[in-house]
């Protein structure tokens, strides 16, 4: 059977459909998630197919739905909790950094929290609420952080994350929701959580990168590649677990390391990644790590101050630019 | 979810308010003077005008049409020196109320410069100098709690401040509203909770979501009055949340008040919808609270026709010139992403509510 050609937000849908008909115990709730198909056709004809017990609508009660989920993959169920947009994940914290995340070690491994977060994060065609905290979760033991980048992973990583036994964030970048097209595996296809991806293979410069960041970075080296910098490009789809040895064979490779991601640059996952290259990697670097992130004020909304605040392929040129001359 | 104004949260017995029953708008409506009948009627005709110029700028905008009632009704009459958070959807009508300009608010939801935020705020801001909640983030309910604290600053002031905050019926189900409202009980804070109930949350229906029939009724909840008004009707509005006003600045406490009203448009301009029957929203356009209204002022002989077309056409001059001059305006400046206006130095503790 030739593969099919799903866009991103089909295949993440293909994902929850294809667990859901697996397994009874997984279901879905969220605002507007049921007749409406889901904010931007994030559960298109998954109420047609599974109905209101599966597919269940919920009030504006954050904290409570994730709560709720919580609680039900406590009991065995394995909930699909959405967040319509990451901009609220502060609403729900709680639930998320101090129950979910706790759970099973705080049980003395008696509980576990199988249960995914999904959630709609980062700058797009829609332009509201596209703030990408992330990376505040990764600092929280006991939590699996993903953010996939294409077609594939969005499925494969979708259906790892209802079958993972833990409480699993699934950052969807609203950018890549319709702009993306690509190959999906069919059957039953898992993308192993807890690795991150070479996406394409170079010698001179690494650069490790989130979400769109990652195709940013692709545009990045398809440029450079005329120049004849060879760049690898690292999909760091899965946040944490990190799979930093992936990321250090590169650099034992390239000796070059940049960071991109559209979360701000402070305090982000790309200084947890230079840190760790600083510490695992200090000698095989020939130049200091770089970060490209967004710069440290709010997020602001007007088309030209967003397109100023996020950072975009040319930030990558120029980190590149930056390493290969230092 | 009835039109029908009545008291409600019963159990209590702490419930204030209109009268109940059909005879509610008369008796309101004589305690609204000729002159402010006709300028909440010029207000709800802004309101449609500006909004619906909003949804043809901007696909994204959020419309208000059907609510204006509401929103005037709620805004209508406070004081420069009270401060307000109003519902994201139409609340530029509140903000113009209070002195703003509207080139400047048409700016914002354009993303130009001439807005009050230079283009970083949510483009339903407003401007915090004129006693305004502004939207800094798109995180429904938050403001409940900083409108709160509002007007804890008012009380702890002294003096007969008030704040108003209205809000959706969909975001009286957050957590933040409980917590809010339970602490202005409990402090009795100087502070009017009016839910702007259009009976919808993006697709889904009131009743998917809440319970209880009436939010007016979790009022009782809290102990503190709950009044349920009919919310197209903006004398009833006016009256009911101008006397929890009074009631707010004689230092009693809070009040939450429902306006039931209905959205005549999508959830935002290009909604495309499909969730809700034409005959409910043929039912509902039929109650629309504009022509409802003007015929009520035709019937009592405020105006006659031709003030009535006179005064939309003001209006849609006034509104025109608005558009025009927030096109003209350069876009948000790419420059000024103010880096350096994170932190606040002195200076800035002369701006903000005061
Ligand atoms: C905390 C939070 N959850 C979800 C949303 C997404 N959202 C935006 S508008 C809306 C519906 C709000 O309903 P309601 O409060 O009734 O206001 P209305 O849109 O009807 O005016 C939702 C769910 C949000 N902005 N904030
Ligand atoms: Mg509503």
């Amino acid at each position: 059977m030739p593969p099919r050609r799903l866009t991103f937000v089909e295949a993440l849908v293909e994902g929850m459909r294809g667990e859901m008909r697996r397994d009874p115990d997984v279901f879905l709730m969220g605002q507007d998630v049921g007749v409406m198909g889901g904010a931007m056709g994030g559960s298109k004809g998954l109420y047609d197919e599974f109905g209101p017990r599966r597919v269940r609508e919920t009030p504006i009660s954050e904290s409570a739905m994730v709560g709720a989920a919580v609680g039900a993959a406590l009991t065995g169920k394995r909930p699909i909790v959405e967040v319509s947009f990451g901009e609220f994940l502060p609403t729900c914290m709680n639930q998320i950094v101090l129950q979910a995340a706790n759970l099973h070690y705080m049980t003395a491994g008696k509980a576990s929290v199988p249960m995914v977060l999904r959630t709609r994060v980062g700058d797009g065609p829609y332009r509201g609420h596209p703030q990408c905290f992330e990376a505040w979760f990764t600092h929280v033991p006991g939590l699996k952080v993903v953010m996939p980048s294409t077609p594939a992973d969005g499925l494969g990583m979708m259906v790892a994350a209802i079958r993972d036994p833990n409480p699993v964030l699934f950052f969807e970048h609203m950018y890549l929701y319709h702009a993306i097209r690509g190959d999906v595996p069919d059957g039953d296809h898992a993308t192993p959580l807890g690795k991150v991806f070479v996406r394409r293979e170079g010698t001179d410069v690494t650069v490790a990168a989130t979400g769109w960041m990652v195709h940013k970075a692709l545009a990045a080296a398809e440029l450079l590649g005329g120049e004849g910098v060879s760049v690898e490009v690292i999909d760091v789809a899965c946040l944490a677990p990190l799979d930093f040895d992936t990321i250090a064979a590169s650099i034992r490779k390239t000796s070059r390391l940049i960071v991109a991601h559209e979360a701000w640059k402070v305090g982000g996952l790309g200084a947890e990644i230079a840190a760790e290259a600083a510490e695992r990697c200090f000698f095989d670097l020939d130049a200091p790590v770089v970060r490209v992130g967004a710069p440290q004020t709010p997020l602001p909304l007007a088309k030209p101050l967003r397109d100023r605040f996020l950072p975009g392929t040319h930030d990558i040129l120029s980190a590149i630019r930056t390493v290969l001359t230092t | 979810m009835t039109i029908s104004s009545t008291t409600a949260g019963s159990s209590s017995g702490a419930v204030h308010g209109a009268p109940a029953g059909e005879s509610i708008r008369d008796t309101l409506a004589a305690h609204v003077s000729p002159d402010d009948r006709l300028a909440l009627l010029r207000n709800m005709i802004l309101c449609r005008v500006l909004e619906r110029a909003c949804c043809e700028l901007n696909p994204r905008w959020f419309p208000a049409e059907g609510e204006e009632a509401t929103i005037v009704g709620t805004f209508y009459g406070l004081r420069p020196d009270d401060v307000i958070a109003a519902h994201y959807r139409g609340p530029f009508i509140a903000y113009a109320m209070r002195g703003a300009e509207l080139g400047r608010l048409v700016g914002q939801a354009l993303g130009k410069a001439n807005g009050y935020a230079k283009g970083r705020a949510l483009g339903f801001t407003g401007p915090v100098e004129l006693n305004i909640v502004p939207w800094v983030a798109g995180d429904l309910g938050t403001s409940l709690g900083v409108a709160t604290g509002a007007a804890l600053g008012l009380q702890y002031e002294g003096g007969d401040r008030v704040a108003v905050v209205s809000f959706g019926d969909g975001t009286s189900n957050r957590g933040d509203f409980h917590e809010a409202v339970n602490l202005a009980a409990v402090w009795k804070l100087p502070i009017v909770y009016v839910c702007q109930h259009n009976q919808y949350s993006i697709s889904l229906h009131a009743s998917q979501v809440l319970a209880c029939g009436s939010i007016a009724a979790r009022a009782a909840g809290y102990g503190i009055p709950g009044v349920s008004v009919d919310g197209n009707d903006v004398r009833a509005v006016h009256a009911v949340v101008q006397e929890a006003i009074g009631r707010a600045r004689a230092g009693e406490g809070p009040t939450l008040i429902e306006a039931c009203t209905y959205r005549l448009g999508g959830h935002w301009a290009s909604d495309p919808g499909g969730y809700r029957s034409p005959e409910e929203e043929n039912e509902w356009r039929r109650r629309d609270p504009l022509p409802g209204y003007e015929r009520q002022l035709l019937a009592e002989g405020l105006v006659d026709q031709p003030a009535l077309a006179r005064l939309w056409d003001e209006v849609r001059a006034q509104v025109a010139a608005a558009v025009a001059e927030a096109q003209a305006a350069p876009p948000a400046d790419e420059a000024d992403l103010g880096l350096d206006e994170v932190f606040a130095g002195e200076s800035a503790l002369a701006n903000g509510c005061k």
